[in-house]
């Protein structure tokens, strides 16, 4: 049986760079279900995206090899006609969004498929109706939550009718339940013989794990550093009460009453919207908020590490990165904090060209050169990581907590959770639904395990 | 991901203008700016004619609040055409200034990103410059809420803003620097957004030669009505001049 996409010895060379990516080789038939995982920077992107055609089509650089849609060749066949075979779904929802109304943005494929308004109108009816999208087909998707806005991204490209559909980190930002919401109906799409190519770290756990052909991308492991000593600060604790944060005219946050202490990693779960970053952002000192935050050592010594490090980026070389407004720092604490985040090679390195990992531990060691920090909160810091990646930036909160840091981690990333942090707070709707130790996390049949990852 | 209250919405949905074609509302714009040449007494009927449009369209807040941002601005300009020149001449320059700053709100506030790309494409431009147009309107909220999360990241990292100087030469180099650590990366997530947004619409079949469009826009009556009262009102202003 031909295969719907193949990819043979598939490599592409960006311009600039030393090394090409590449080369790929991948064989996929109707209903199959294949996870194709490797480290950061090991090329998964540019794979998808040499299946989907974008390569070489909208890139430029040297493509090798052959990628071949049901017999016919990418580089041979328009883009417009590759898309209506090969759907790809990309990591950021809100980026993916075209349309000013949800109807609109499923409208958007089928127009360029070129089928008859009849025929558009059947298939966004019944689109609509299989994503659960009807009620809101009126209102304007960057007013969805995550979840949901990745589901009309898939919807959107569903209704185009791809056989194949790429999953570029497609789950990476949604929180356990919505990656849920979304396998399923891929699941669905899968019954009725589409195939799914999934670059992602992790899958989904319905069912998704046990059912896919897994493929490793291999690159070479990143090699496990000691650790350098830290300077050790003296212990404290955070007293949290009655806190509320409104925004416009939604409580996000609502009667938050904590006791934190200096010298452990704490998870701060919940779904999307349940108010995790609000909370680091009040605890940080940036976003107003009633009620009382008391630190005991005086001061407020709480830095925010930003889900997005692109938001911080600016100076040509990660020492400038690093030193910029910290002019009077020891070259102790410089050298310490650069080699805490691995990025001793790299630090004549223009910090654009890190990847995302290494841009995520460049923000991680500015946050640690600041003067007089106790606590640092981490949003997200694992989010699109590989394990390697996720490792150490365990091991780096684990070491400063040993130096009497507080360290509080917003994660969706419950297994991250429960192997690293000593407690875990979960919101629900802006309240604290739970404040445990984190063994509960570890335990499979424990109810909090089962809230996480439903 | 959105967050309630921090995403003010842009279009109108109330406005019976959504029912009006985007040409329509497109030409309505171009005459009320085309009346900023007639004199004051035609100019006066004119704008008392587009403020009633803006009040029965229920736009009058949006084009108010678009008109105070520039408060100052025409503030300025009346007390100096009124001290230099005479009363008349500042009443009638800073209504030209108003009518022309918010003659655009008709169809900002009341067309989607869509609609404006199906206009821009039945009035002749190309569908690739159509569709970047209608994508880069529909992204000035996301833009902005960018801009805000830099601003934030870059003053927990203790860059507060540039403070404002009076003279250029007054600038310093501290000032530059901190200019650069909002712009550049302002910068890198536009590209980033744009490289998205290519990504997203090529896996949607976009630049299809075989594209149809689902609406199909049409001039009805009451397209026809509004363009007539117009070219009336505009013809007479200029007659009586």
């Amino acid at each position: 049986m031909t295969p719907l996409l193949e990819a043979s010895q598939a490599a592409f060379h960006y311009p600039g760079r030393e090394h090409a990516v590449g080369p790929f080789s991948l064989s996929v038939h109707g209903g199959e279900l294949h996870h194709i995982r490797g480290p950061s920077g090991c090329g998964k992107s540019t794979f998808a995206r040499m299946l989907a055609g974008l390569i070489p089509h909208l890139y430029h650089g040297t493509f090798s090899g052959a990628v071949q849609v049901d017999g016919q060749r990418t580089v041979d066949t328009p883009l417009w006609q590759l898309s209506g075979r090969v759907g790809l779904v990309g990591q950021n929802p809100a980026a993916q969004l075209l349309a000013a109304t949800v109807r609109d943005e499923v409208l958007f494929g089928l127009e360029n498929l070129g089928v008859s308004r009849a025929e558009m109108q059947t298939r966004l009816d019944a689109t609509l109706d299989a994503f659960g999208l009807r009620s809101m087909a009126d209102r304007d998707p960057h007013t969805l939550s995550g979840g949901e806005q990745q589901r009309l991204v898939l919807a959107s490209i569903a209704a185009r009718r791809p056989q194949v559909i790429i999953l570029d980190e497609a789950f990476s930002m949604l929180d356990t339940r919505a990656a849920a919401d979304i396998a399923d109906h891929l699941q669905r799409l899968r019954r009725e013989g589409t195939a799914l190519l999934a670059f992602e770290h992790r899958l989904p756990q319905n069912g998704w794990r046990e059912d896919a052909r897994p493929h490793v991308l291999a690159r070479a492991p990143l090699a496990e550093v000691s650790l350098p000593e830290w300077r050790r600060v003296a212990p404290w604790r955070l007293r949290v009460r009655n806190l509320a944060v409104t925004l416009g005219r939604r409580r996000v946050l609502e009667d938050i009453d904590l006791t934190l202490a200096g010298g452990r990693v704490v998870a701060l779960l919940g779904a999307n919207g349940a108010g995790k970053t609000t909370l680091l952002r009040a605890l940080a000192g940036l976003q107003p908020f009633d009620g009382d935050i008391h630190d005991d050592s005086g001061g407020r010594h709480l830095g925010l590490c930003f889900q997005n490090p692109d938001q911080q980026i600016f100076n040509p070389t990660v020492r400038q990165e690093i030193l910029f407004g910290n002019g009077g720092i020891d070259a102790d604490l410089y050298g310490s904090a650069l080699e805490l985040s691995g990025l001793a090679p790299y630090e004549y390195t223009p910090p654009l060209l890190l990847s995302e990992g290494e841009k995520k531990r460049l923000a991680l060691a500015i946050l640690l050169t600041r003067p007089g920090l106790r606590g640092l909160c981490l949003d997200e810091p694992t989010l699109g990581q590989d394990d390697q990646h996720r490792r150490r930036i365990g091991r780096v909160v684990r070491h400063l907590a040993a130096a009497g840091y507080l360290c509080l981690v917003a994660t969706h990333d419950v297994e991250w959770a429960a192997e690293w942090c000593d407690e875990f707070i979960r919101l629900h709707n802006g309240r604290i639904a739970a404040h445990r130790n984190a063994t509960a996390l570890r335990q499979p049949e424990d109810e909090e395990r089962c809230h996480a990852t439903v | 991901m959105p967050r309630d209250g921090m995403r003010r919405p842009l279009v109108v949905q109330d406005s019976f203008l959504r029912q009006i074609d985007p040409r329509t509302k497109i030409a309505l714009a171009v005459a009320t700016s085309a009346a900023a040449g007639l004199p004051l007494p035609s100019l006066a009927l004119v704008a008392a004619c587009f403020v009633g449009l803006l009040v029965v369209a229920d736009v009058a807040r949006p084009a108010a609040a678009q008109l105070w941002r520039g408060r100052l601005w025409f503030a300025v300009l009346f007390l100096l055409d009124w001290v230099f020149v005479s009363l008349a001449f500042a009443a009638l320059i800073t209504l030209r200034l108003a009518l022309l700053t918010s003659s655009c709100i008709l169809i900002f506030a009341t067309t989607t990103p869509d609609e404006l790309r199906l206009a821009g494409e039945r009035l002749g431009l190309p569908p690739r410059l159509a569709f970047a147009f209608a994508t880069a309107f529909g992204s000035l909220g996301l833009m902005e809420r960018e801009w805000r999360g830099i601003l934030e990241a870059q003053q927990a990292r203790g860059i507060e803003s540039a403070p404002a100087r009076t003279h250029w030469w007054e600038l310093r180099g501290a000032d530059l620097t901190r200019v650069a650590a909002l712009v550049m990366p302002a910068i890198v997530l536009a590209t980033q957004h744009a490289w998205a947004i290519s990504e997203a619409a090529a896996a949607r079949g976009f630049e299809s030669p075989e594209r149809r469009a689902y609406r199909v826009l049409r001039l009805r009556p009451v397209d026809h009505a509004l363009l007539a009262a117009t070219a009336l009102l505009l013809g007479t202003s200029f007659l009586l001049r």
